[in-house]
């Protein structure tokens, strides 16, 4: 994930970000790390103001926590919810502290294109918010485990329904996400182009989205992890 | 029922005349077959008792081998032999209602009894069915005597209680027969008022148990059932004493009356009642939290805080506070989020403490990445050990975060182990470095596995893999 800003496609302007944090210390934090081509716009602390700040600002990344006070307790499932109408404009990149999978799955399949954990460096958050402005999924190893867990590791080959099973390029992909590899570093593992990288992580995303498998949300429901 | 001592169950017999039913009566109760028959021929002739005991006995006892295929087939159950214990035998009412606990003393000796022969069974004709036969290991262990009684009486208790009150009718009956004039008027009454205390204070013993065991909705709700019931039987008892004569119109109306003066006394008391009701949830629900926040409180003292003030005092080590933090993460994570009820030991839990232990070594974060998971054998162990080696190799040479995945499928476990160092060739390592050569290619192979190292400039991977031999593995448990 140390793959950089050219991948995604130089921004032909800045980007501009809110970040929704309850935590005033991180998200202090956070501003000083991302990078100065990074506009940070608004900020929020509830689920209420993060709504309101989304809806006037109309960022291109909002780096939202995905547990927040406020609104009925959904956190950050509830913000994605609130902001259903600017999805097309508003990307939206998960990022917690927390690695329970029922949290990381619930906001992925609100709409978020990724997941991060806090503890990133603030390099490898840039290039997260680049990479989802341009449109891309941000997969963490952790998110390609659950990913890989919830599927299963075994190929699409019987399935009557695409959406449950992963092709067996995608599983690859997951696979090597998992273990570290940065996308520049899957594409040449697999011998094809980071943006056919980019192309199946998204597609495993939109899979993690739409899969109507109910054991998807069971099996994170009962998931219990550190 | 009168007759009693049990020794062994009461079963048809397939020594049968008709339908077997002398012959396994006579067995029950160690008289000669002969006797038993002339008994029930007898009594046929009074009034045909004798042939309706036939019957009734023709259906509700089972033959030998349904008795033994059901005493097989059933597990003992949990609570039966819980529920009667004896603590409650001194309850008058209960005594007056028909001696249910302490009965047995009155009827029939001890008698001798062999252990071995005694399997649990049915000691009384009607409630052939629903004995469990839990209670007779325990019988089985007690010596004949004295605590006889009490697993006698915790088994039968309510047939007893049931018998007793027959048999009390069936004397009253009798009795007025024989011309006693005998105070209906009264004794129907209070029979209904002691019966019904009777139902209602069963609830005592009922409730301590489901405190006990487990406080289940149909629990309640049949207590709710028989609180009503009770109620009803007493209320009535009591109507009818008041009244008096016993005139029906006069008690329906007094019932009428009582029911109406109940009415209005609960309208009265119902809201107070809901306030002392939720008054009492909220204190419970307030003590819980309490409880809950003084042991996260605790917790946090202990650990956290403690750290912070570590990492305060050596805040000008950063490679220190960067390893007390990453200890401290990892431990109130595990605290947070790990599910206390799920068995550890398992191969996913192994080598996440070896990537632990390896951080707290050397400073650097290993990250673990689990999918699916398998029991630990010897082999595993092999590779989690081949893998801690290379992770320590990995956190020493690669100076950075280093990431490892486990996956385990069907057919094999695979550790990955990677990180972003200036990379080495394997024939560059000098032949006395035992780490690489030994302790993670060798280990692997002498253990069925395989190991691959690969390295570059931009990191180094090292790829283990062991086969499967048994058809232990877990899918998704991680």
């Amino acid at each position: 994930m140390n793959t950089l800003p050219e991948a995604a496609g130089p921004p032909s302007r800045s980007v501009r970000v809110v970040i929704v944090d309850d935590h005033t210390i991180f998200r202090s934090g956070l501003k000083a790390d991302l990078d100065a081509s990074i506009q940070v716009v608004g900020e929020a602390a509830t689920v209420e103001q993060a709504i309101a700040v989304i809806a006037t600002e109309r960022p291109d990344v909002v780096l939202l926590d995905v547990h927040l006070p406020g609104g009925l307790g959904g956190g950050g499932r509830e913000v994605i919810a609130g902001s259903v109408p600017l999805l097309a404009g508003t990307k939206f990149l998960a990022l917690s502290v927390s690695d329970a999978a029922e949290d990381v799955v619930a906001v992925i399949r609100a709409g978020a294109r990724g997941y991060i954990t806090k503890t990133i460096s603030g390099a490898e958050i840039t290039d997260a918010v680049y990479r989802v402005a341009g449109g891309d999924a941000v997969f963490s190893p952790r998110l390609a485990g659950f990913v890989l867990d919830a599927f299963g590791t075994a190929p699409a080959d019987i399935a009557d329904d695409e959406l449950d099973k992963l092709s067996v390029r995608e599983l690859e992909v997951m696979r090597l996400i998992a273990r570290g590899y940065s996308y520049k570093e899957v594409a040449k593992e697999l011998f094809i182009s980071i943006k056919t990288v980019e192309t199946h992580v998204s597609a495993v995303l939109r899979k993690l989205q739409l899969s109507s498998r109910h054991e998807l949300t069971k099996w994170a429901a009962e998931r219990r992890l550190l | 029922m009168t007759t009693i001592p049990v020794r062994p169950p009461l079963a048809r017999n397939s020594d049968r005349v008709i339908a077997g039913v002398c012959s396994g009566l006579a067995v029950h109760l160690g008289w000669p077959v002969r006797n038993v028959r002339i008994a029930m021929a007898l009594s046929t002739l009074a009034g045909g008792a004798g042939l309706a005991f036939y019957a009734w006995l023709w259906i509700m006892v089972p033959t030998a081998d349904e008795a033994a295929r059901r005493n097989a087939r059933r597990p003992a159950s949990p609570i039966a032999p819980a529920v009667s214990l004896p603590t409650a035998a001194g309850s008058g009412s209960r005594a007056d209602a028909g001696p249910p606990r302490q009965a047995p003393r009155g009827f029939g000796g001890p008698g001798t009894w062999a252990p071995g022969t005694w399997t649990a069974g049915p000691a009384t004709g009607p409630a052939a069915g629903n004995i469990p036969p839990g209670a007779a290991p325990a019988a089985a262990g007690m010596p004949a005597g004295q605590p006889w009684f009490r697993v006698r009486s915790m088994r039968y208790g309510k047939e007893i209680l049931l018998g007793s009150g027959l048999l009390l009718v069936a004397g009253i009956m009798i009795a007025r027969l024989l011309g006693v004039n005998v105070p209906l008027g009264t004794l129907i009454p209070a029979a209904a008022v002691l019966g019904g205390a009777a139902i209602a204070w069963m609830q005592l013993d009922e409730t301590r148990r489901a405190g006990l065991v487990d406080k289940t909705k149909a629990d309640q709700a049949g207590g709710w059932a028989r609180l009503a019931a009770g109620l009803a039987l007493v209320v009535a008892g009591v109507l009818v004493m008041v009244s008096g004569s016993g005139s029906w119109e006069q008690t329906w109306l007094a019932l009428l009356a009582s029911v109406a003066v109940l009415g209005g006394v609960v309208l009265v008391l119902l809201p107070w009642a809901l306030k002392f009701w939720r008054d009492l949830e909220t204190e419970r629900a307030g003590r819980i939290r309490e409880t809950e926040r003084a042991e996260i409180a605790a917790h946090l003292h202990d650990s956290v805080l403690q750290t912070l003030a570590l990492i305060q005092r050596r805040a000008g080590n950063e490679h220190d506070v960067l390893r007390l933090a990453r200890a401290q993460e990892r431990e109130l994570r595990g605290w947070l989020f790990q599910d206390p009820g799920r068995g550890t030991g398992q191969l996913s839990d192994r080598v996440k403490a070896v990537a632990a232990e390896v951080e707290d070594l050397l400073g650097n974060a290993v990250e673990v990445v689990s999918v699916g998971d398998a029991a630990m054998t010897e082999a595993r162990e092999a590779l989690v050990q081949a893998a801690r080696e290379a992770m320590l190799n990995a956190s020493r040479h690669g100076g950075g975060a280093v990431s490892v995945y486990l996956e385990v499928t069907d057919g094999h476990a695979d550790i990955f182990v990677k990180d972003r160092g200036p990379g080495f060739d394997l024939p560059d390592v000098p032949e006395d470095r035992m780490g690489v050569r030994e302790s993670i290619i060798g280990r692997m192979r002498r253990h069925g596995g395989t190991a691959e190292i690969l390295s570059s400039g931009e990191g180094t991977e090292v790829r283990l893999r062991l086969p499967s031999t048994g058809p232990d593995t877990t899918e998704g448990t991680a």
